[in-house]
């Protein structure tokens, strides 16, 4: 593992602080301008169970956490059983003496201590918190601030039990792990709140979506800023709702947006099939976790990509993108909302729990985002589906003298239904002609990403990409990583460079959807496949042992 | 020449209930015209089967949603712009079959739009199948020796539900029904009308309704009594049954929000999310 990186990893139950101890952690390492990479491993459970944190950091972008850690907090036995495996080479171990009666490493009475303050199991996150000041060297008036800063509520029994834990492990772990500052502070995004965000600064209106992990978090995050942010954000009965009422808030003029994963997203398959039908441009998140069915909510998958790009029944052209790390989700997101008003036509923006729920520093220029500027009616009559020559007919909302109608029906050009053969395959070829315009569009747009250009070519995309850039680091692999950012209208015109150079595919399912595509749709024949499929991200170190060797 | 109509040819069988409700729906919009609700801001929407039909038939902007979901549709249209005024047309099969949990929900929230009910308690358009209200013992295609399901009360459902404008109205009575509907459009809440419409083809309740419907003569006093009429099975009362005032969903969600016509500026928004972006 590369030494220019400092993992540290907490352990517990749920419902003992380590998510936020994860949090507070990251903070610290991003307040003295280095650069942070925060992975939450949690179950589908709200008390118990078993969470942990890893927070790699480093001086220079980090786009992945480290599975070996150099500082292992352990609050309860099981997180000692199961990250003792976790301690990388010259790494410190400290567990709940309480709780392990003889294990390697340094035992702290951390329970002991929480007791003698209400809500001790609540306070065992804070006390990890302390154990990594002393590891890396902060004294305790610095401590003092982070816990100040970390946890708001009940501050006093918080910095004192903070004190007692670091004047316990100071004399034997004090310093051992001295970080150096880096260049700039930078704020700390999910990729989320990174969407979230993006939506906003593209223009978005009304986000609609029903509580469905790893998706839930850009509707908690749009309902506590929609005041703020000027975005209002609903939470209908089921994803059903979700979808036609975001169709219907198209009609009326607005930029609407759904969110959902698997189960979810396939309730809305009847009405996207609509927004292609009627021409709404409407964006959809869907953020991919292990399936099929319930799967593993909490866990990450890339298993989606078919569903994603086939999602609707009948013909009508889609446009799905998946964004590359946490700064690109911002401005996809954005760029995409841009993409299905040009188009009047459904979008998807894909993701993976490892993508919407990870954590990481950015460098994000909200004045960079696209914004949403359709094609608006200015002649004599209106007519909703007027045929075009790219099929993209003006838009017009209401109240208007005009008649505006939207029909989910096979339509005339003023909306009304029809049923005659001539009108049917009109429109069909309305739709279609609209497919080629999104097509040429793309052409002219940023739809690959290129890193590096030695070497084989590692082709992989959505928040695997992260992965494969950071275990390029981590070993030291020369190679050119090349992630579409575009997966439907697959961008086969910028695939053409890796058609006769060795490619190898990276990806997050287990039947390899990625490469079924990249073999369909580009004719690219990956000389070997590594696939990952257990829920859990690649781990840099596992990934770039996996590369060498197939490379 | 019909201001209101469109070049639809139209398609209901002869003698369908589904004219005298178009020909009462045209007179509520003039009418409402009249009391300076202009026919712009009506803003429609339909659910798939016979009764959708009534989208292309009429003048006015909107969309034709699909099976069950345009109560979906115009909360949505609503909350996009509150100075919209959705109504949506529903079946009986359509709003309480595919799209109960809308209607039901809909009515919870108390969200601002009206919701007519082309109630035949059959699928006309699918052959004469019975209906979430269709009585014990239908016979249709899909229950040849009949239904054995016990029928739903939508009246009363949307009562319990919270609804806080429900009527009844029969195409026969048509200015009583005209009225019906420009009250539901006026009143500020979720409005629901359930419109009797005989079915000449698969369902033909001329008969009955004309024996057993009856002009109420009196707004029942509060909900007890309005259930109690929602429940007769003797007589079809029809009139308002109940009405109420109570926030309305847009309101409570956002104030005086519009998020179409009260849209940030590019530059508000991005320095707002510039803003929420430092670190």
């Amino acid at each position: 593992m590369s030494k220019d990186v400092f993992t540290f990893l907490v352990g517990g139950k749920a419902g003992e602080g380590v998510r936020k101890a994860g949090s507070v952690a990251a903070s610290v390492f991003a307040h003295i301008g280095r650069r942070v990479f925060h992975m939450d491993d949690y179950m589908s459970l709200i008390k118990g169970g078993h969470n942990f944190s890893v927070i790699s950091t480093a001086k220079r972008r980090i786009t992945s956490h480290y599975v070996k850690a150099d500082l292992v907090v352990a609050l309860d036995k099981r997180s000692y059983d199961m990250h003792l495996e976790h301690l990388a080479e010259g790494g410190v171990l400290v567990f709940d003496s309480d709780a392990v009666k003889e294990g390697m490493g340094l035992g702290v009475s951390l329970l002991a201590e929480a007791k003698k303050y209400p809500n001790p199991s609540l306070r065992l996150g804070v006390g990890s918190v302390a154990i990594l000041a002393a590891a890396v060297g902060m004294d305790k008036e610095q401590l003092k601030h982070v816990i100040e800063d970390g946890y708001p509520r009940d501050i006093e029994n918080n910095v004192a039990y903070a004190m007692t834990i670091y004047e316990m492990v100071q004399p034997k772990i004090g310093g051992k792990f001295k970080l150096d500052a880096g260049d700039n502070e930078r704020p700390i995004l999910t990729g989320n709140e990174a969407i979230a965000l993006g939506a906003a600064a593209g223009g978005l209106d009304v986000y609609y979506a029903y509580p469905m992990t790893p998706s839930s978090a850009i509707l908690h995050y749009l309902a506590a800023h929609d005041k703020e942010l000027g975005v209002v954000a609903v939470h209908p009965e089921n994803e059903i709702a979700v979808i036609n009422m975001a169709i219907g808030s198209v009609v009326a003029g607005a930029r609407s947006m759904v969110g959902s994963s698997g189960g979810g997203f396939a309730l809305m398959e009847e009405a996207f099939s609509l927004a292609g039908m009627v021409e709404a441009p409407l964006l959809c998140y869907l953020g991919s976790r292990p399936g099929p069915s319930t799967g593993v909510p909490t866990y990450t998958s890339q298993g989606d990509l078919n569903f994603a790009i086939h999602q609707g029944h009948g013909e009508f052209p889609r446009i799905v993108a998946s964004p590359g790390s946490m700064e690109e989700a911002f401005y996809l997101t954005a760029e995409m909302l841009d993409l299905v008003w040009r188009f009047q036509t459904p979008g998807i923006l894909l993701t993976e729990k490892h993508l919407g729920e990870s954590r990481m520093t950015v460098e994000i220029d909200a004045g960079k985002a696209s914004w949403p500027e359709p094609v608006m009616h200015d002649k004599e009559e209106y007519k909703r589906y007027l045929d075009t020559e790219n099929g993209v007919s003006p838009m017009l909302f209401p109240p208007s003298e005009e008649l505006i109608k939207w029909d989910s029906y096979e339509h005339d050009e003023l909306g009304i239904t029809s049923e005659d053969p001539d009108t049917i395959a009109g429109m069909q070829e309305k739709r279609r002609r609209k497919a080629k315009a999104i097509v040429e569009h793309l052409k002219g747009m940023k739809t690959v990403n290129v890193y590096g250009d030695k070497g084989p070519v590692i082709l992989t995309y959505g928040s695997t990409t992260m992965s494969v850039l950071e275990a390029l680091k981590a070993g030291g692999i020369d190679a050119t990583v090349v992630q579409p950012i575009y997966l439907e209208p697959l961008p086969v015109w910028e695939l053409d460079r890796c058609r006769d150079r060795e490619v190898i595919v990276v990806e997050q399912s287990c039947s390899g959807q990625f490469a079924t595509l990249l073999r369909e749709k580009a004719q690219i024949q990956p000389k070997a496949v590594i696939k990952k499929y257990d829920g859990r991200p690649f781990d840099p170190v596992e990934l770039a042992e996996k590369l060498e060797g197939v490379l | 020449m019909d201001d209101l109509a469109t070049y639809a040819e139209n398609t209901w069988c002869p003698g369908c209930g589904n004219f005298g409700l178009l020909g009462a729906f045209k007179k509520a919009v003039r009418a409402l015209g009249e009391k300076g609700v202009s026919r712009e801001k009506i803003i429609i929407s339909a659910g798939i089967g016979c009764h959708g039909k009534i989208f292309d038939y009429l003048k006015l902007s909107g969309l034709y949603s699909i099976h069950g979901r345009s109560m979906a549709t115009v909360q949505g249209m609503k909350i996009a712009n509150p100075e919209l005024k959705p109504v949506t047309f529903v079946g009986d099969g359509d709003a309480f079959g595919e799209g109960i949990a809308h209607m039901i929900f809909a009515a919870k929230r108390n969200a601002d739009v009206t919701v007519i009910m082309h109630d035949n308690a059959v699928y006309g358009l699918t052959t004469g199948q019975f209906t979430p209200v269709s009585e014990k013992g239908f016979k249709g295609p899909s229950t040849p020796k009949g239904s054995v399901e016990e029928p739903l009360n939508p009246l009363a459902l949307m009562l319990e539900s919270g609804a806080t404008f429900v009527a009844r109205g029969y195409p026969v009575k048509l200015n009583h029904l005209v009225n019906l509907m420009v009250k539901a459009v006026e009143h500020e809440g979720f409005s629901f009308v359930d419109v009797l419409q005989p079915c000449v083809s698969f369902n033909n309740t001329y008969q009955k309704y004309n024996n057993l419907v009856e002009i109420m003569d009196r707004l029942p006093e509060g909900y007890e009594e309005a259930m109690g009429v929602a429940k007769r099975r003797d007589k079809f009362p029809i009139g308002i049954i109940y009405q109420e005032k109570k926030p309305v969903f847009h309101q409570e969600l956002y104030g005086d929000w519009n998020p179409v016509t009260k849209r940030m500026s590019r530059e508000e928004r991005i320095e707002k999310v510039k803003g929420l972006l430092a670190p």
